[in-house]
């Protein structure tokens, strides 16, 4: 008898990441998105490979899940990252004060963290603001979403999973209670299939309700932009932090050649047609300027926003195991046969697909352990042979 | 913040169909970028239009296509750069790979090649300086800059971001579809400079010797005009040569 | 899954369509061009010398013609070929091996000046003086 055969709706760090994880554990796997491979809200992530001290004080269970993941990815993609380490800095006197909690949180969430002298930082970062007052280390990174989602998905590939790209989902397929598949449209070609399944995993991230309103259920994903403005110029060697709790365009990711402010935050009604409100890029010049006064003189190279799957906080009841991302099994809504993984953030993708995997392998009565913490992941260019 | 409306004219084809160009309307903030404009066209009128995009700020190289018939990343060109208020801004895949569908082209042949050239898609990096910004340079070579305890290297990216539009450009790739191309060898040339392994330099150096190597490059420079990413894959091609040619005038020494 | 490819021939011809294409393809094709009808000159040259074998009528005929305006245009011709032909030559010859690469468009605008001027010298001197 061959191996169960799961369904994941949506190439994104969290589908890939499930993708490689349900292979590796032997089950058949299919993966459907309708565009390129984290053409949705991975692509335009901000490539910040957190090392979680950002949450030390107001969310340290997310602060530990960074943290723990951080240390995976770069034992399973070292090749993807751009390991540079991370500053938090202090501008003002309200950032200074903010300074012993930070450590505090860092030393109980585990993340290394460490005071370098001001004098020392300013050679590290000759850009950064001279009126900054402190600064903490702490092992922050860079990666690329599209290479990180093509890294798992190549090795998952390699163990069988099966990916389809533009190909969407119009339809479930129900049959009494269960789901049994997906009806699809296969944009190459223009034409209908149906794809029958033991299991489907909605990782459609901000159209997760979509999905999930084809089973008839609801899951409470509000979709939840963000814009970010990267620059034509590298002006930062580490990530930059601003010493405080978590705000809008606080952080200054540098990549290659450019640097990336970001981010904000607003609701929108449809995850496909965004604008973006030009006060918000102006606050991310403006909120750069506090860390790299010399941000807004720097021609901008690329602007960019997408919608995050923000869980509703509203409902937390027993089927929610963890507050940074949520895994719904939808037969606490009478549907079998169908799971919905939504929130989180890149870095902590490995973990949820763990999470999600654990799941369905326990619905689908498969005993193999998960793997994916320490097999590393074959070169992503092999995606594409 | 004003808007503009604009109208695209984008290559359609799907397998056993002839091809044909669509037009759509859009409506754009005046400072939005071509691939807003075609995320537009595809979430309002066609979701069966394809096209490859993924980061939208030249990160991932998937966006690459053919803008007015001149190869560019639409997630860094700028709708009014290329919008004159009257002509359709026309969308072509790139030129010298297999069209999948619409704006979407085989990269298989492509990827088999940076594969093959070993290049490791991070490099050390040059540490920022506080060079003066209005001509910002990187890759200036730095005094040594004291650097506390562990912070005494920085990597990064390399430049190179596997976009394809120098296998585009060039005109060697269309007529000879074995060249490795600018890209692959420009690739070549720094894993040569990665790498402290002899054989694997002589194994790669082998590579961009051979038929369908550097020599088979004509000194057109597209590459160079079109890449997003400043590779210089002409430059790198041509300092392959200057390797092998040592490399050639050494042994004939030593014989 | 059928992926559309177009023929060699297509990709062939497709290659010297230099609509918005940047100086060094305006280089290759011209190059190409020259070279074509430098060959072509070679053959017509031969063919004209072996007149010689047939005596002094033949060749006296020949001269007469050589001398028509229409000829000497051609020569002109002729000459702005083997010119640009030797000079970007020349530029392929020293940016292949990364002699002058940065300033390569440069190089050529700098062959085709010294081509615009000798030819006007050569023009002159044929059909003026």
């Amino acid at each position: 008898m061959s191996a169960p055969h799961v369904i994941i709706i949506g190439a994104g760090s969290t589908g890939s990441a499930t993708a490689h994880d349900l292979a590796l554990r032997g089950l058949r796997v299919t993966i459907i998105e309708r565009g390129e491979i984290a053409s949705g809200t991975t692509g335009r992530n901000h490539c910040l490979l957190h090392s979680g001290a950002r949450y030390c004080v107001t969310d340290q269970e997310s602060a530990k899940e960074c943290i723990t993941e951080n240390m995976i990815l770069r034992r399973i993609m070292p090749d993807l990252l751009e390991l540079n380490d991370g500053l938090f800095v202090a501008i003002n006197e309200a950032d200074l004060a903010f300074k012993e909690s930070f450590l505090q949180g860092c030393a109980a969430c585990g993340i290394p963290a460490r005071e370098i002298p001001i004098k020392h930082v300013f050679d590290i970062e000759p850009f950064l603001n001279p009126k900054a007052l402190a600064a903490v280390q702490v092992p922050d990174g860079v990666f690329e979403p599209f290479r990180f989602c093509l890294a798992f998905l190549a090795t998952a590939r390699q163990h069988g999973a099966v990916v389809r790209r533009y190909t969407e989902v119009t339809d479930l397929l129900c049959s009494g209670n269960s789901v049994t598949g997906v009806k699809v449209r296969d944009y190459r070609t223009n034409r209908v299939e149906t794809l029958r399944a033991d299991l489907v995993v909605n990782a459609a991230g901000p159209w997760a309700e979509d999905i999930a309103a084809m089973a008839g259920v609801k899951v409470p994903v509000q979709p939840t932009a963000g814009v970010m403005v990267t620059l034509d110029y590298r002006l930062n060697n580490m990530v930059l932090n601003r010493l405080n709790k978590p705000s809008d365009g606080d952080i200054v990711v540098p990549q290659r050649a450019t640097s990336t402010i970001g981010t904000t935050s607003w609701k929108v009604e449809d995850p496909d047609l965004i604008e973006i409100p030009p006060e918000h890029v102006a606050k991310m010049i403006t909120q750069g300027e506090q860390l790299l006064p010399v941000v807004s003189k720097i021609p901008t190279r690329a602007k960019m926003a997408v919608a995050r799957p923000l869980i509703n906080k509203g409902d937390a009841d027993g089927r929610t195991v963890s507050r940074t991302f949520e895994c719904f099994d939808h037969r606490y809504d009478g549907v079998e046969g169908f799971v919905t993984i939504s929130g989180g953030k890149t870095t902590s993708s490995r973990a949820m697909a763990e999470r999600v995997s654990d799941l369905v392998c326990n619905k689908l009565g498969n005993t193999a352990p998960c793997r994916t913490r320490d097999v590393p992941l074959v070169s992503y260019r092999f995606f594409f042979q | 913040m004003a808007r503009l409306d604009v109208t695209l004219q984008v290559f359609r084809y799907k397998p056993g169909e002839q091809t044909r160009y669509d037009t759509f309307d859009v409506q754009v903030a005046d400072t939005a970028f071509v691939i807003d404009a075609l995320d537009e066209a595809w979430a309002l009128y066609d979701h069966s239009l394809t096209f490859r995009h993924a980061c939208h700020h030249s990160s991932c190289g998937s966006c690459a296509l053919r803008i007015n018939g001149v190869e560019k990343l639409p997630c860094i060109t700028r709708v009014s750069d290329v919008w004159d208020g009257k002509h359709p801004i026309r969308l072509d895949p790139l030129r010298n790979f297999p069209i999948v569908s619409d704006l979407v082209v085989d990269v298989k042949g492509f990827f088999q090649r940076m594969s093959a050239s070993q290049m490791r898609i991070t490099r050390d990096a040059e540490p920022v300086l506080p060079v003066s910004v209005d001509t910002p340079a990187p890759g200036v070579q730095p005094e040594a800059v004291e650097l506390p305890d562990n912070l005494t290297r920085f990597n990064r990216f390399e430049n190179c971001i596997e976009c394809g539009i120098c296998m585009s450009a060039c005109p060697t790739m269309a007529i000879d579809d074995r060249f490795f191309g600018p890209a692959g060898l420009a690739a070549i040339y720094r894993a040569c400079q990665q790498t402290d392994d002899p054989a694997e330099k002589a194994h790669l150096l082998a590579l961009a010797d051979g038929d369908h190597g550097v020599w088979r490059c004509h000194s057109v420079f597209e590459c160079v005009e079109a890449c997003p990413q400043a590779v210089d894959p002409a430059g790198k091609i041509m300092a392959l040569r200057q390797e092998l040619l040592a490399r050639r005038f050494k042994k004939a020494e030593r014989k | 899954m059928e992926e559309l490819k177009y023929s060699k021939i297509s990709q062939a011809v497709r290659r010297f369509d230099l609509r918005r294409r940047k100086l060094g393809s305006w280089a290759y094709a011209l190059n190409h061009i020259t070279g074509v009808g430098l060959v072509v000159y070679l053959y017509l040259h031969l063919a004209v010398l072996s007149l010689l074998l047939r005596g002094p009528g033949a060749w006296n005929t020949f001269v007469s013609l050589a001398r028509s305006p229409f000829v000497l245009v051609l020569d002109v011709i002729l000459f702005a070929g083997a010119l640009i032909h030797g000079l970007n030559g020349l530029r392929v010859a020293l940016t292949s091996f990364s002699i002058g690469i940065r300033i390569q468009k440069a190089l050529f605008s700098m062959v085709m000046v010294v081509t615009v001027i000798a030819l006007a010298v050569v023009a002159f001197k044929v059909f003026g003086g």
